[in-house]
């Protein structure tokens, strides 16, 4: 028995559910933005799943650019969380609730 | 043979993923993730998937959690306190709803699709995906090229620190100098080198005004 779509599938939505678990109970900036990772991560997987059963490329692609806008997200997130601790010397996100810097 | 692969790789991204939530030391959370990426990365080249596979570790376990690491060292950030939250009638709602969730997506998957085979195929391979993302996909990679510099230009804006002259040098143990201790109008023509072991003190030094407390700033 090989494994089957639905596997990957079913691995794929509990690895994304994990990650919005951690993106509610989280209150550190930093261990959010990986729980986010965790979710793209998650897609990515959906997206390889169905390019190699359903023998299409365009899934593959799609996760190179996912890759390439979480490696962006990565820079410029980074960037506000530094400037945020700047601001707060924290990084709560209940420290930041309020726009007013 | 591929059934054991999938339930070793997929229970450690499963297992990994867990351990990123439970920690609350963020240096943990970022080992476990990248335990999350090594794991996929392996279900990647079982679905014949070479590239995207080394991709995912050059990027994402290379140079994404690098970057992480560096700003969770930079920041010396310190462990999440023990939150306690008040539930009551949440706990038996989610679980119910959950069980709900899982009987329908259960339900969809073992009756709506019949499941595709996995076949022999070279759709995963580089020069596949390179000529398609050279032609039928160029504009999506010429767009992504744009983010990427808009990336960059936002992460210099965001992080460049204003005020300060450029000779004055903070010594690493003092992180990062908070906005509140910088003086925007500040100039300093003359060129001082300042060894310092904390961020006041190095505010002081540099004649700009101590970190304030967290009564004044409230």
């Amino acid at each position: 028995m090989e494994p089957q779509l639905s596997w990957y599938l079913a691995l794929s939505g509990l690895l994304f559910t994990i990650g919005v678990i951690g993106v509610v109970i989280k209150r550190n900036v930093i261990a959010m933005f990986m729980c986010i990772e965790l979710m793209l991560n998650a897609v990515n997987l959906t997206f390889v799943a169905f390019a190699s059963f359903f023998q299409d490329v365009t899934g593959q692609l799609f996760v190179f650019i996912v890759m390439t806008v979480a490696a962006a997200e990565a820079a410029v997130g980074l960037g506000i969380i530094i400037a945020i601790f700047r601001n707060r010397e924290s990084l709560d996100v209940d420290d930041a609730s309020i726009l007013k810097l | 043979m591929l059934v054991l692969l999938f339930i070793l790789f997929g229970g450690l991204a499963i297992g990994c993923a867990i351990n990123v939530v439970a920690q609350r030391n963020p240096l943990y959370c970022a080992i476990s993730l990248i335990g999350v990426f090594m794991s996929l990365a392996c279900l990647y080249l079982m679905l014949a998937a070479p590239f995207i596979a080394a991709v995912q570790i050059v990027v994402y376990a290379g140079a994404i959690m690098v970057l992480v690491v560096f700003v969770i060292m930079l920041l010396n950030v310190e462990q999440e306190e023990r939150r306690h939250f008040k539930m009551g009638i949440l706990v038996p709602a989610g679980v119910v709803l959950a069980a709900l969730l899982i009987a329908e997506v259960a339900f969809f998957i073992s009756t709506v699709n019949p499941n595709p085979v996995l076949q022999q195929t070279d759709i995963g391979l580089t020069s596949s995906i390179g000529s398609n993302l050279f032609t039928s996909y160029l504009l999506p990679f010429e767009i992504t090229s744009i983010l990427l510099l808009m990336a960059i230009v936002g992460a210099m804006t965001l992080a460049r620190r204003t005020g300060v002259s450029e000779q004055a040098r903070v010594v690493p143990g003092a992180q990062v100098l908070a906005v509140s201790d910088v003086d925007l109008n500040a100039s300093h023509d003359h060129q001082r080198l300042i060894e310092t072991q904390t961020t006041t003190e190095a505010a002081r030094l540099l004649e700009i005004s101590g970190p304030r407390s967290n009564e004044e700033r409230e």
